[in-house]
């Protein structure tokens, strides 16, 4: 499914004296397959933006389209399924005695029957690389292991969409690199991947788009290409892009790499060739 | 593993901080959290900790701090037990948190700024100036009548440790301060606390090698264990040690280490480009 934002606004709390514009206005396309990366600054709206492509937040205007039709004409809880949307630190909400049971309980109110609910469940947590903890209580598993387990979770639902809004906050650099894999391994199986992230790094490895938002409007989007070195800054584009445009700029051939291994090789390049 | 142990010896003096073959396990878990950690901080040292989640950097703060008991082994903190004297050993050590929204209380900056100094029975002039040298030395000086919900995360973050900076503890332990920042935070953060290097001794726990280059020393704890206490020049140079501990270079040191550049050091953008224009042009004169 393709969903777009038309021009959406939103306004919390409005008419009081806490109102804030965290949306202004926001025209962005989210596609049927591949990863969108967004990223900005802390308060530029991410999270807001978000909550809208499953309409847990309802613009204060504008539209969320999905395939063309308007999103509110979609039978009630189909646009919870098909978009599954995981929250910042998720595994705050896991609750259930055991890890399976958890992973469980949404698709069990899909009504699916409990043979079709258990098969979801055991091939999510095996996706995931988390088959082992099935039967673990999900208290006593460590901060990288929750985090997957609070992913199964939603996934479990089969979204069409993943959003995944700072999905390797406060892990460890190895268990971060491991959840993009799993990103990558989605993406590849034809699930369309939104990444929230404030981590330029980690959004260059992984985004096949990007939004760079800024006080609530898209300031850039396009490809990682397009959109990082029109705004190579310090606090727009990652390590790698930073480098790069510095170099370019004597040496041409250096040309656009974004990712860690096309940067190291175009580098290598410049440094084999005119060394 | 004993040249993983080369403490610096460049602060002399008692310790402020020693753990000693510290241990401890939450109720119900049969694994411990931590296993017979043993380490000095000297005054005004910059140790940095490191680890795969679940490790126990957590721990060790709260064990430093009292919220903890430790299950054997001592603690002392400016000589004193902080499992025994909680309230005299925070007067000595403020924390700061990975949230900034999580420790906000007042209506105004420097209302905040001034909490912990009300909570003391400070008088009142003493305590304008405390509050006014604080958010001087944090940079927000013109921020005193702002409402913190109004301010950006990295703001926030100064907040906080203004209000630690006025309880002018000699300890400062930082837990993740910038994991919840943007790019602009972080580097507002980490540029306050770098001012503050020598001045306090200074506990930091991190997943961001890059926060920690020019640390005294980096603890490496995993499983509970220390399995390494090392300068950071040794830690971003041991390959194996890095692996084990699920620890990654920062993006500039792993594209310099790719490169053959490492021995320039660069620690952003600017000097690795100049570190590789450097060799290009050495590359063009030998031809």
């Amino acid at each position: 499914m393709r969903i777009e934002l038309e021009d959406v606004r939103h306004v919390y709390a409005p008419g009081t004296p806490f109102e804030v514009e965290a949306l202004r206005g926001v025209s962005l396309a989210v596609e049927a397959d591949g990863v969108l990366g967004i990223v900005g600054g802390t308060g530029s709206g991410k999270s807001t933006l978000a909550q809208h492509l499953n309409l847990l937040l309802a613009p204060t205007s504008g539209r969320v389209l999905v395939d063309g039709a308007d999103a509110r004409m979609l039978k009630g809880g189909e646009l919870r399924r098909r978009v599954g949307l995981v929250f910042q630190h998720p595994e705050a909400a896991l609750f259930a005695p055991t890890v399976e049971e958890d992973v469980a309980f949404a698709p069990s109110r899909l009504g699916l029957g409990e043979e079709e609910t258990r098969r979801r469940v055991r091939e999510t947590l095996e996706l995931l690389g988390a088959s082992h903890l099935a039967g673990r209580a999900p208290h006593a598993l460590s901060g990288g292991e929750k985090r997957r387990v609070a992913i199964a979770g939603v996934l479990a639902m089969a979204p069409e969409v993943l959003v995944l809004d700072e999905p390797t906050a406060g892990l460890d650099p190895a268990t971060g690199e491991d959840l993009l894999g799993i990103v990558r391994a989605l993406r590849d199986g034809g699930t369309s991947i939104v990444v929230i992230s404030h981590d330029l790094d980690e959004v260059a490895e992984v985004a096949d788009r990007v939004c760079i938002l800024e006080g609530g409007e898209v300031r850039a989007a396009g490809t990682p290409e397009e959109v990082f070195y029109a705004h190579p800054e310090a606090s727009l584009a990652p390590a790698t892009v930073r480098t790069a445009s510095i170099l370019r700029d004597p040496y041409p051939e250096v040309g656009k790499p974004v990712r860690f291994e096309e940067t190291l090789a175009a580098l290598n390049g410049l440094l084999e060739g005119r060394g | 593993m004993s040249d993983r142990n080369d403490q610096g010896a460049r602060h002399g003096g008692p310790p402020v901080v020693s753990c000693e073959n510290l241990a401890y396990a939450y109720p119900g878990s049969e694994r411990a959290a931590l296993a017979g950690v043993s380490f000095e901080l000297r005054a005004g040292e910059y140790v940095g900790v490191v680890g795969p989640n679940g490790g126990g950097k957590s721990t060790l703060l709260r064990l430093l701090n009292g919220l903890l008991r430790s299950d054997s082994g001592g603690v002392r903190v400016g000589g004193l037990d902080p499992a025994t004297e909680p309230y005299l050993v925070r007067k000595r050590v403020g924390m700061l948190f990975q949230n900034p929204d999580n420790g906000l209380v007042a209506p105004f900056v420097e209302d905040d700024v001034a909490f912990g100094l009300e909570n003391l029975g400070v008088e009142r002039e003493e305590m304008r100036e405390r509050v006014g040298a604080a958010i001087r030395a944090v940079g927000l000086e013109g921020y005193e009548r702002r409402e913190p919900h109004t301010l950006s995360g990295g703001e926030k973050q100064r907040v906080a440790l203004a209000g630690l900076l006025a309880l002018d503890p000699e300890v400062l332990l930082l837990d993740e301060p910038t994991s919840m920042l943007d790019a602009e935070g972080r580097a507002e953060t980490l540029a306050r606390l770098e001012e503050l290097r020598g001045a306090r001794t200074v506990l930091h726990v991190t997943h961001h090698l890059d926060e920690l280059l020019s640390a005294d020393r980096v603890l490496v704890l995993n499983a509970g264990e220390l399995v390494a206490d090392v300068p950071p020049e040794r830690l971003v140079t041991d390959a194996d040690l890095l692996e084990e501990n699920r620890l990654a270079l920062p993006t500039i040191l792993r594209l310099a280490a790719g490169l053959g550049l490492s021995s320039a050091k660069p620690r952003t953008p600017e000097e690795l480009a100049a570190a590789a224009l450097r060799r290009v042009k050495q590359g063009v004169e030998a031809r």
